[in-house]
């Protein structure tokens, strides 16, 4: 019954009832639909304040405690591509490079979810360390880069420019604008300190579940569009992106165990293994393997593990450490 | 006022082929481009342009004859079968053709 509690919890909450009511629209064919200003509004905001908030945390905690768990995340970003692909290729027989786009997808991570995750703890109070936000921006880079290594190789096309198209990547996943902001924002955050908290906390703190649950509305109506794609996928990806965040995130919550973070801060690493990229994967993939197929890429993160994980994914990462710590 | 014959190339493909396109103009010699946000539908579905990455850029360049013909063949060649992309050109006539 807990775990059926746990879930409760969070499809009540404002966010994801919001995050509903944008899947419903996009379903009913509503015209509501955000201005993209406000949309990239909202992301600024949320990532700034996000990041601003794990930097002051990891002042507080100093690198020192942070170090370990960070690196721990950044290796399974990067190793996760290295096991989803031959799942992707060889179970569902996608061709390689496909197989390696959908892998990278899924080693980066979704920043949405791991704030609606840090949001969910906060509502039911189980305390998490503030400063995994670092993990959240460690762990978007790597695994594009090994997937867009892994396309290459699988291809073979390496001779025609494909060391620019990896600089390119490597552009794209390293100072693309949201990582450059949460970056950026963890870095203001650490020198800043709590005195500097004090001073933004009402803007970037009091209003926050509000924007988030605005933007989660702008997220479900953009998810929903996709829904219809589910249909080109077919079963293999509909499963895929369901059972690999179950099994990347009972990963996560473990490696958080093993190196040292409370049941929140291992939950959120659970979520982030788990979560999928649809932002800034798509975008360096589509530059540096454009042979890939996006819709089945975008599909299977935007429209398939992403819902999953902001309704069910994440109060079961939540249980799954709950036993791991009981 | 004298005016002289130039070719508008215009593409429309989606956001994500941007960089690859940018770069082509310069590489066959085109001054310039004017580039912005669109929407629309077309063979490889609707494009809802409800954000930045998922959204259709139209590219707009006046170069030479001789220049838009380059262009159209290497876009055709390597970019239509990677990219939903369309590409046209049509006669336009300009002043101060050096800038072109």
């Amino acid at each position: 019954m807990e775990i059926l509690d746990a879930i409760r919890a969070n499809l009540l909450s404002p966010a994801v009832l919001f995050f509903a009511l944008g899947l419903m629209a996009a379903l009913t064919k509503s015209d509501l639909k955000f201005p993209e200003p406000l949309y990239i509004g909202l992301t600024i905001y949320l990532l700034i304040a996000i990041g601003f908030k794990g930097g002051v945390a990891i002042a507080e905690a100093g690198i020192a405690k942070v170090w370990l768990p960070a690196l721990a995340a950044m290796m399974l970003g990067a190793l996760i591509p290295l096991w989803t692909f031959p799942v992707l290729r060889y179970g569902g027989k996608l061709s390689a490079v496909d197989a390696a786009a959908i892998a990278a997808h899924y080693g980066s991570v979704s920043a949405v979810t791991f704030i609606a995750a840090t949001n969910y703890l906060k509502a039911i109070d189980v305390p998490f360390e503030s400063y995994a936000t670092a993990f959240l921006a460690v762990m978007e880079s790597p695994a594009i880069l090994v997937g867009v290594v892994l396309g290459k190789l699988a291809t073979k096309k390496a001779g025609e420019a494909s060391g620019a198209s990896l600089k390119q990547a490597m552009h794209e996943a390293i100072f693309g604008r949201s990582i450059f902001l949460l970056v950026g924002a963890l870095v203001v955050g650490a020198l800043c300190g709590e005195a500097g908290m004090k001073k933004v906390e009402p803007f970037f703190v009091t209003p926050f579940q509000g924007v988030l649950a605005l933007f989660l509305l702008e997220m479900g109506i953009v998810a929903g569009r996709r829904l219809e794609d589910l249909k080109k996928v077919g079963p293999f990806l509909l499963g895929f992106g369901i059972v690999v965040p179950l099994v990347n995130g009972a990963l996560g919550v473990y490696l958080g165990k093993l190196t040292g973070l409370e049941l929140g801060g291992a939950t959120l690493l659970g979520v982030l293994s788990a979560s999928a990229s649809y932002i800034a994967a798509p975008a360096a993939i589509r530059m540096s393997l454009p042979d890939a197929n996006p819709t089945l890429y975008l599909t299977s993160s935007l429209a398939i593990t992403f819902p999953f994980n902001i309704t069910l994914g994440i109060p079961i990462y939540l249980e799954i450490a709950r036993k791991l710590y009981s | 006022m004298t005016t002289h014959a130039m070719k508008l190339v215009t593409i429309v493909c989606e956001a994500y082929a941007k960089a690859a396109v940018t770069k082509l103009l310069r590489d066959v010699g085109a001054h310039g481009y004017t580039l912005f946000a669109v929407e629309g539908d077309g063979s490889r579905g609707r494009r809802e342009a409800d954000i930045p990455e998922f959204t259709n850029i139209q590219v707009e360049v006046i170069v030479p004859p001789e220049v838009a013909q380059i262009l159209l063949t290497r876009l055709e060649k390597e970019f239509f079968s990677r990219y939903g992309m369309i590409a046209f050109e049509s006669d336009v006539r300009v002043l101060r053709p050096n800038k072109f």
